[in-house]
C-alpha cells in the first residue's frame, strides 16, 4: 500500500476534471493548488509504478513539468495536472513480481466433452442451426454487427434474467442507467476518450457511448457523500455495451470481440477496509454463475501489466471454448480503490470519528453475451442441436433443446433487380 | 419533412455542388462513393397512378408537385431511350464489323464502319455526361415522393379512434419526476430507474417479446444498434431522430452510422437489405427486445423533459413481411391484438388510433398508434406505433421473394409495440405498484420465483 500512500500525498495536485468542468472559466492560477510539488523519491516510485504495468510513461514530462511549475505559471501547471491525471492506480503488492503473465489460481472442469474432432466452433454451429447472421451486414448495420435469431435471440433474454436473479440474490439493487454519458465521466472512470486508439465512440453532439455501465453507475453517486453504514452499496445494472476497439486476429472472429453487445454487470462502492473483501465477492458470484452453467473454466491473477489504468487488482475468468480451441475471457472484476472515486469526488462520512473519506469501488462482470454464448455452445454442442444448461431452462419455457429453425429464412441476397424505365 | 437535400448535407462531410444520396449514386460519382445498394425504381408503378399519388401528398401536407417530378421523368426518360438507342446502334456496328472482318471485306469499309463505332462510342460518352446531373435531379425529387396513403388513413388532420380500455379520470396528478426514490432524471438523455421501476423496465419488455412469440408466433430476434444512413433513406426516417456515430475509420463518407437501437424499425432493414426469400417462410413475423434512441418525442414536445421525452428507452419492436397488401392488413390487425391483451392486463386507460396523414412518415402508408394517458400531462402519449409500409421500403433495399421468374417485393408491417420508459412513467402517475403488475408472457416458473423473492424481500422490508 506503500505506492498508494504516496499517491495520496499528490491529491491536490490531482485536481479533478468535475471541478474544473464545473467552473471551466475559473482562472486556473486561482484553481491550482499552492501546496509542495511531488519530492523526486515520489516521482521515483510513481515511475516505477508506471514501468511495471506498462503504461505509457509520462514521467520524464511530469517531472520537467514539476520543474517548471514552481514559477506558478497556471499553463503548465495545468499541463502538469492533466499529465498527473493520466497516471494509472497503484499496483497490489502481491501482483510485483508476476512478470506479465497472469497466474492461473484454479481451473474448473463440470464438463466432458466430446472428442475434438467432431466440435464446431460458434458461427459454424449457430449459422448452421439459422440462428445467426453477421455476413454482408457491414454497408448496412455497420462492421461486425450481428443478428441473433429465434432460440438464440431467447437464450440471450435468458442468460439476462439467470444472472439479475442470482446477482439481486446477493443483494446487488438493480438500476436501469443510461447509455449515452458525458466525456468527463467516462474519463473519470479512467478511460480515454480522445486519440487514435480510443475505444469510445462518440456522437455529433460530443458526449460519448457508454463501454460499461460502470462508467453509468458510478457516474450516478458523482459528488455523492454516503454515510459509512451505506457501504458496501452494491448496485446491478443490464446495459448496451459500445466499443470502438477492432481486430483482425483470427482467433477474435464472430462475435468474440464485437462493437456492441449486452451485458449485466454489478458495481460496488464501499470504504478501504471493505474493497478486498468485496473483491472477493465478487469473484465468488462470478465463479458460481458460471459453474451453474457447467462451463469449464479457469480463475486468473492479473498481472500489473493487465490492469488497464484504474484497477489495483483484477481476476479474470476465461472460458475453455471447444470450437476455438482456446480460452477466451468470459468475465473480470477489478477493485479501483478510490481511483474513480478521486476523480468522481465519491465519499463517505467515516461512522467512528465523522472524517469524510473517498469511497473505494469494485465493477465486475456477471454476464456478457456474446462470449458467454460462444462457450456455451461449444461446450454444449450435440449432434442434433444445441443442449440448453439446465438452469437456463425456466427462462426459456421449459426448452432443453436448440435446433435448427426452418421458418427463418437463409441469407440469399440478390445484388440487383433490373426496372424497367 | 425533412427535404432530402438537408438531409444529405448531413450526411456528407465535404459541401459538393450537386447533392448526393447514399441511396443512389449516379455512375460519375460512383468512383469516390462506393454504391452499397441500388434501389428497385418502380416508375411505371408511381406514375401510372398520379391520382392516388396527388392525394397522398394533398393528404401528408407535403409541397411536391408531381407534374414537375413528372416532368423531370420524362426528359430523364428521353435521354435514357436516345442513350439506349445510340447504345444498340453502336452494338449492330461492332457485330457486323465482327462478320465483315470475318469474311474479308475491304478496308475502306472496314475503316468506315470503324469510325463510325468511335463517333457513337463518343455520342454515348457525351449523352451520358448529360444524362447524369438531370438523373441525379430527377431521382433525387423521385426518392422524395412519398408512399401512396392506405384506405384507413385519415386525412382530415385528425386522428381516428381505433379503440379504447377505460376512460381517464379527471383531476391532475403530480408527474412521475416526483418519485425520486424511483426515478433519477438528469436530462433526456440520461436518467436512471431503480428499485421495482428497474425491474419492470427489464420484465415488461421481455413478457411482451415472450407473449408475442408464444401466442402471435413470432421468431424473436436481437439485432445491431447502429443502421447505416442508406438504410434510413430507404425508410425515409428524419435522420435528426437519431444521433450521428462519429467514426474514426469511415470508408464510406455519405453512409454514416446512426444511434437507433437494436429495437427500432430500422435496424431491421439491415438483415433484410438485398434477401431473396422463399414464399413458404411468410408471413415472416419478428420481434425483439432491445434499446431504442430516438429523440424525436423531445423534438416534439421538448420544453419540458420527462420519462416521457426521453432518448434512450427499452422497447419490444415488432416486423413483419408479407406477400400481398391483404395479409399485410391482417397482420397489423394481429399485432394491435396482442398489444392489446398486454395493456388490457396492465389495466391502464389506452387507446388506439390512426394517426392522420400529416404525422406520418413518407414510406408510410397508415400508422396505428397505441397510446397511454399520461395524467400529469391531461393527454394520451405515445407507448407504441404499428406502420404499414407497403412494398414501398422493400423495393428501395430489394427484399423480395421469387414468384416463378417475378420478384415479388414484400409488404412490410412493423414498429415498436412499447416503450418502457414512458409506459413506466403513466404507470406510477396512475398509482400503480409497478411490482405487482401482471404481465402476459412472464414464464410461469420465473413469475413463481420473482415472487418469492419479493415476499423474501418484503420480510426485511
Amino acid at each position: 500500500m506503500k505506492l498508494l500512500t504516496n499517491v495520496r500525498r499528490l491529491r491536490p495536485l490531482l485536481t479533478l476534471r468535475r471541478q474544473r468542468s464545473h467552473d471551466a472559466k475559473a482562472s486556473l492560477a486561482a484553481e491550482a493548488p499552492r501546496q509542495p510539488v511531488p519530492t523526486s523519491a515520489q516521482l521515483d516510485e510513481l515511475e516505477r509504478n508506471v514501468v511495471l504495468r506498462q503504461h505509457q510513461n509520462n514521467l520524464p514530462l511530469i517531472r520537467s513539468l514539476v520543474e517548471q511549475a514552481k514559477d506558478g505559471d497556471p499553463d503548465t501547471l495545468s499541463r502538469l495536472r492533466s499529465e498527473l491525471e493520466q497516471l494509472p492506480n497503484a499496483t497490489h503488492p502481491r501482483l510485483q513480481d508476476y512478470g506479465v503473465e497472469p497466474r492461473e489460481l484454479a481451473q474448473y472442469v463440470h464438463r466432458e466433452l466430446p472428442p475434438q474432432a467432431n466440435l464446431k466452433e460458434f458461427s459454424e454451429l449457430a449459422r448452421s442451426l439459422n440462428l445467426f447472421r453477421m455476413d454482408h451486414l457491414g454497408n448496412y448495420t455497420g462492421h461486425k454487427s450481428y443478428y441473433l435469431t429465434g432460440q438464440l435471440a431467447m437464450l440471450e433474454q435468458a442468460i439476462i434474467q439467470y444472472a439479475l436473479q442470482a446477482v439481486t440474490g446477493h443483494g446487488f439493487k438493480l438500476i436501469s442507467v443510461p447509455d449515452i454519458l458525458p466525456r468527463e465521466v467516462i474519463e473519470s472512470c479512467g478511460m480515454r476518450t480522445e486519440g487514435e486508439r480510443t475505444q469510445v465512440y462518440k456522437l455529433d453532439t460530443g458526449e460519448c457511448l457508454s463501454g460499461t455501465s460502470e462508467m453509468a453507475l458510478a457516474g450516478l453517486y458523482q459528488g455523492k457523500q454516503l454515510s459509512e453504514e451505506q457501504l458496501p452499496l452494491k448496485v446491478t445494472a443490464v446495459s448496451r455495451c459500445y466499443r470502438a476497439e477492432t481486430s483482425g486476429l483470427q482467433e477474435e472472429k464472430g462475435i468474440y470481440r464485437v462493437h456492441q453487445f449486452t451485458k449485466v454487470e454489478m458495481f460496488a462502492i464501499c470504504t478501504a477496509e471493505q474493497s478486498e473483501t468485496e473483491l472477493e465477492e465478487f469473484k465468488n458470484i462470478e465463479l458460481d454463475l458460471f459453474r451453474c452453467l457447467g462451463l469449464n473454466f479457469r480463475l486468473l491473477d492479473m498481472p500489473p501489466c493487465e490492469l488497464g489504468t484504474p484497477a489495483y487488482q483484477k481476476y479474470d475468468i476465461e472460458a475453455w471454448m471447444p470450437g476455438r480451441q482456446m480460452w477466451g475471457e468470459l468475465s473480470s472484476c477489478s477493485n479501483c480503490t478510490d481511483y474513480q472515486a478521486k476523480r468522481l469526488g465519491i465519499r463517505y462520512r467515516r461512522s467512528s470519528d465523522g472524517q469524510v473519506l473517498h469511497a473505494h469501488t469494485i465493477n465486475g462482470t456477471a454476464t456478457a453475451i456474446p462470449r458467454l454464448l460462444i462457450a456455451l455452445l461449444e461446450s454444449y454442442q450435440r449432434s442434433e442441436g444445441i443442449e440448453i444448461p439446465a438452469v437456463l431452462r425456466p427462462f426459456m419455457d421449459g426448452q432443453e433443446l436448440i435446433t435448427r429453425n426452418k421458418r427463418i429464412p437463409e441469407t440469399k441476397l440478390v445484388k440487383f433487380i433490373k426496372a424497367q424505365i | 419533412m425533412l427535404s432530402l437535400r438537408t438531409t444529405l448535407k448531413r450526411c456528407l462531410a465535404a459541401p459538393s455542388r450537386r447533392s448526393i444520396s447514399a441511396l443512389y449514386i449516379t455512375g460519375d460519382k460512383a468512383n469516390e462513393n462506393y454504391v452499397t445498394l441500388q434501389p428497385y425504381f418502380d416508375f411505371k408503378d408511381t406514375f401510372s397512378d398520379s391520382e392516388s399519388l396527388e392525394r397522398s401528398i394533398a393528404g401528408r401536407g407535403l409541397d411536391i408537385r408531381v407534374e414537375s417530378v413528372l416532368g423531370k421523368y420524362q426528359s430523364y426518360q428521353t435521354y435514357h431511350n436516345q442513350m439506349a438507342k445510340v447504345a444498340e446502334e453502336r452494338e449492330t456496328v461492332t457485330k457486323r464489323l465482327k462478320e465483315l472482318s470475318k469474311a474479308g471485306a475491304d478496308a475502306d469499309q472496314l475503316e468506315e464502319l470503324k469510325e463510325r463505332g468511335k463517333s457513337l462510342r463518343n455520342d454515348l460518352k457525351t449523352l451520358k455526361q448529360a444524362l447524369y446531373p438531370i438523373e441525379d435531379d430527377f431521382i433525387h425529387d423521385y426518392l422524395h415522393l412519398p408512399n401512396r396513403l392506405h384506405a384507413h388513413c385519415p386525412t382530415g388532420g385528425e386522428a381516428k379512434l381505433l379503440y379504447r380500455h377505460s376512460l381517464p379520470s379527471s383531476g391532475t396528478t403530480q408527474s412521475h419526476l416526483a418519485n425520486k426514490d424511483l426515478i433519477h432524471f438528469v436530462d433526456n438523455n440520461r436518467y436512471y430507474l431503480m428499485e421495482q421501476a428497474a425491474h419492470f423496465d427489464v420484465n415488461a419488455m421481455q413478457s411482451l417479446a415472450r407473449y408475442f412469440v408464444k401466442h402471435g408466433d413470432f421468431i424473436q430476434t436481437a439485432n445491431p444498434d447502429f443502421v447505416r444512413c442508406v438504410l434510413l433513406e430507404a425508410n425515409a426516417s428524419p435522420m435528426d431522430d437519431y444521433y450521428l456515430v462519429r467514426e474514426e475509420h469511415l470508408q464510406n463518407k455519405i453512409n454514416t452510422a446512426y444511434l437507433t437501437g437494436g429495437a427500432a424499425f430500422e435496424s431491421y432493414l439491415g438483415a433484410m437489405t438485398k434477401l431473396c426469400v422463399y414464399p413458404s417462410v411468410l408471413p415472416l413475423r419478428y420481434v425483439c427486445c432491445g434499446r431504442s434512441y430516438s429523440r424525436a418525442e423531445a423534438k416534439l414536445y421538448g420544453p419540458d423533459p420527462s420519462l416521457y421525452t426521453a432518448t434512450q428507452s427499452n422497447a419490444v419492436q415488432s416486423f413483419v413481411a408479407t406477400q400481398t397488401a391483404d395479409e399485410a392488413d391482417a397482420q397489423m390487425e394481429q399485432i394491435l391484438n396482442l398489444a392489446i391483451d398486454f395493456y388490457k392486463a396492465l389495466d391502464v386507460p389506452f387507446r388506439i388510433t390512426y394517426a392522420p396523414a400529416t404525422a406520418l412518415t413518407p414510406a408510410e402508408s397508415l400508422r396505428a398508434v397505441i397510446e397511454v394517458y399520461a395524467p400529469s400531462l391531461q393527454r394520451y402519449v405515445c407507448v407504441g406505433r404499428i406502420s404499414n409500409y407497403g412494398d414501398f421500403v422493400s423495393k428501395r433495399i430489394l427484399f423480395s421473394t421469387r414468384r416463378e421468374k417475378h420478384y415479388d417485393f414484400l409488404h412490410l408491417v412493423g414498429g415498436p409495440v412499447l416503450y418502457t420508459s414512458r409506459l413506466i412513467a403513466a404507470l406510477l402517475e396512475h398509482g400503480v405498484n409497478l411490482a405487482d403488475c401482471q404481465l402476459p408472457g412472464t414464464p410461469a416458473s420465473q413469475d413463481a420465483q420473482q415472487n418469492g423473492l419479493q415476499q423474501f424481500k418484503d420480510l426485511f422490508a
